[in-house]
């Protein structure tokens, strides 16, 4: 799991006076709200490394045919409780073999991170007064789950089936 | 019962490990109490009215008397020396302080317990039949499933921050003692004409402010996919169930927008992760896993089938022979009975046992019932293989702990919440009303003439004690600050005794809390004059002759609301 330092962070928005750019210029490494990479997409470079951030009633499957494209895709915590971007996570990495960053915002919590950790995320940015030495414990707890999961496709009993064989 | 294997062990230690870092957290004030409380509360805490709530999680009813002799432990050394069975067939404690709630967590997971998704907006601790794998009528024994469906469901990282709690039930025989057509999901056990065995799911049930009645969404699932169609359902819920209104955030309220579109949701998603998913095949059950599962649930070592007595031969009248009649179930090995203990006496709230009982159980569970008990969805307690010829030994030992009450099915067998008196939810108290009702009905003869009743009281809309589904409900709600109950009859759990479920019907405005002894009575009163024999039960007669005669009577013992 990757701790984004937002000081530190190589991908930026593309925000002007009046909030995002309309149609931004093809730049690597910007982080483009929804609207604005489908006003770019047609034109955008081929391999110009490029993010999409999406909100959390988005369908997912909208977006299938232009995963190879995107290097990063956001999923926003509106709130911690609200689960969505679990399912989006899931949904991009395991249903459209999504191989870039995805990436938890929003309100992102320390005990959240074995859920990010399983659906799918691979990198947080955690809210500022999280603690990262926290949040790497809370991934430690447990030996292995009972559920199949990102990471771990099989559940349980098929991973203890095929230990058991010989 | 299930034998929890190393791993099992392992997560549930690791699991009470996590909730004490959380909890040093919280107590630390690095962990805000507005953030802890999604995390204690799926882990069975609450705060309530006097002190912090813990919720035990005991899967589909299933204990040890190991485990019962731990309960009463915690009890007497963190509690006030009892417990609340509840209708879930779990375990409430009371008055245990949350810094010591870390301890307890480690004495359940001492003895293969926990709190685990006990509350909290995700998949519930999974309730079953009471008699699962030895009721008569038993087409399919769910325990097996059940079992696999709960650790599926445990800490499933996808579904643990839901639009709303989702509550999972499964049966598997004739007789629905389960109600699942009152579960976000309701499961029923059966066979196809090849005799396979499959799942008739049902989904969109629920009580609260919008009772609703599950809609059956598949007829036959074959049970190897049920982990499957679970997830289509669960994760269609997580995407679009409501968030902007907790009172519309349950599945039930998504499945009545959108209906056929929900079910053709499901039914995409479902092939979608068996055709597209790389490895959504890996959740179909595998014979192996469900033989590992089953090999728990065996018939109990020196336990067969013997000639089967005549249980009643040289009974005469007295307390023996209605504890019989009452208490003593039929079983699917001859010679053998289920039993139940009943929790429900002067004196005690429903559902309410003390240390010394919840010990007394685990001995006569030992000794009557290979140690094994269970709790039911009617708050009582059951020792499920007795055999016939220990039946006097058994109610002689019942009796002397306060167990054998023979009052199963009547109208003091009542199911009620903890109400007002602990519950921070609640509007009003259903203590008091439950130990009025008790009192009054005190008379065997009468409770019997009564007959098969199914009294339910909820302290609050959100429905803890089931009052949509008794044949009686009574509703505790509140108006200017004050306690008043609204009573309604006909409601049904979907059993063959009670009918289709349905919710019951309301019989005009709320009633003062000093009234509603009196209109209790008023209504039985009203089925006896109105029955067309001794033997038409209490539903059937309201289903004959309607509401209307019950509503003049109940509303005719109106005293401080007579005027209103």
């Amino acid at each position: 799991m990757k701790f984004i330092d937002l000081h530190h962070d190589q991908w930026h928005q593309v925000l002007g006076e009046d909030g995002p750019v309309v149609h931004p210029d093809a730049h690597a490494q910007q982080l483009l709200s929804l609207e604005q990479w489908h006003a770019v997409r047609d034109s955008w470079p081929e391999g110009l490394a490029v993010g999409v951030q999406l909100s959390n009633d988005f369908d997912v499957e909208a977006l299938a045919d232009d995963l190879p494209r995107l290097s990063l895709i956001t999923l926003n915590f509106p709130k911690w409780v609200d689960g969505r971007a679990y399912t989006q996570a899931r949904l991009l990495r395991v249903r459209y073999r999504f191989t870039g960053e995805i990436r938890a915002v929003g309100e992102v919590l320390v005990d959240m991170l074995p859920l990010l950790a399983r659906t799918g995320f691979d990198a947080v940015q955690l809210r500022a007064d999280q603690s990262v030495e926290a949040a790497k414990r809370a991934l430690r707890f447990f030996p292995g789950h009972y559920q199949g999961d990102a990471s771990e496709p099989r559940p349980h009993f098929a991973q203890a089936a095929s230990k058991a064989q010989p | 019962m299930y034998a929890y294997t190393d791993f099992d062990r392992q997560f549930v230690r690791a699991r009470a490990a996590q909730f004490r870092d959380q909890l040093e957290r919280n107590l630390a004030g690095t962990l805000t109490d507005d953030e802890f409380r999604p995390l204690r509360l799926q882990n069975g805490w609450y705060v309530q009215r006097h002190a912090p709530m813990l919720r035990v999680a005991v899967p589909y009813g299933v204990l040890s008397s190991r485990q019962m002799r731990q309960l009463a432990r915690i009890a007497r050394e963190f509690d006030r020396g009892y417990g609340h069975f509840t209708t879930r067939q779990n375990l409430q404690y009371n008055w245990i302080p949350l810094p010591q709630a870390a301890d307890v967590m480690d004495l359940l997971a001492d003895v293969d317990m926990h709190g685990i998704q006990t509350s909290g907006n995700c998949i519930r601790n999974i309730t079953s039949d009471v008699t699962a794998g030895v009721a008569p009528d038993e087409v399919v024994d769910p325990r097996p499933y059940a079992e696999v469906l709960r650790q599926w469901s445990t800490l499933h990282p996808e579904f643990a921050f839901l639009p709303r709690k989702f509550k999972i039930a499964i049966s598997g025989a004739r007789e629905d003692r389960a109600a699942i057509a009152w579960h976000d999901i309701g499961l029923q056990l059966l066979k196809n004409g090849a005799g396979e065995v499959g799942f008739k799911v049902l989904v969109g049930g629920g009580m609260g402010r919008t009772p609703i009645i599950g809609t059956v969404i598949t007829e036959f699932l074959p049970w190897q996919q049920i982990l499957v169609y679970i997830e289509a359902i669960v994760r269609v819920y997580n995407r679009y169930g409501r968030r902007d209104n907790m009172y519309k955030a349950r599945i039930k309220i998504l499945v009545k927008a959108e209906g056929q579109a929900f079910v053709d949701a499901v039914n995409e998603e479902f092939a979608k992760i068996l055709n597209d998913d790389p490895a959504g095949h890996e959740h179909l059950i595998p014979q192996a896993e469900l033989d590992r599962v089953a090999a728990s649930f065996t018939v109990p070592a020196g336990v067969a089938a013997t000639t089967a007595s005549n249980i009643f031969a040289g009974v005469g009248e007295g307390a023996y022979k209605l504890w019989l009649e009452r208490n003593v179930h039929g079983h699917r090995l001859s010679g053998y009975r289920s039993v139940t203990l009943s929790l429900k006496r002067v004196g005690l709230a429903p559902g309410d046992a003390t240390d010394a009982q919840m010990d007394a159980a685990a001995q006569l569970s030992d000794q009557f019932s290979h140690g094994e008990l269970r709790v039911s969805h009617d708050q009582n307690l059951l020792l499920p293989w007795v055999r016939e010829s220990d039946l006097p030994a058994l109610f002689e030992a019942a009796r002397s702990n306060g167990f054998a009450t023979p009052n199963i099915g009547l109208l003091t067998d009542m199911i009620a919440c903890p109400g007002g008196d602990f519950c921070a939810l609640a509007n009003a108290r259903s203590i008091p009303i439950a130990a009025e009702i008790t009192e009054r009905f005190q008379d065997l003869d009468e409770l019997y003439d009564i007959g098969d009743i199914d009294l339910h009281i909820s302290g609050c809309i959100n429905s803890c004690g089931h009052h949509h589904s008794g044949h009686i409900g009574i509703l505790g709600v509140d108006k200017d600050g004050k306690e008043w109950y609204q009573v309604s009859l006909g409601g049904s759990d979907g059993s063959v005794l009670s009918g289709q479920a349905v919710p019951g019907k309301v019989i005009g405005p709320s009633f003062a809390a000093d009234e509603v002894g009196d209109v209790i009575e008023s209504v039985v009163r009203t089925y006896r004059e109105q029955r067309s024999s001794a033997s038409e039960r209490f539903i059937d007669t309201v289903r004959r002759v309607g509401i209307d005669a019950f509503k003049t009577a109940a509303h005719a013992v109106r005293s401080s609301t007579a005027q209103a």
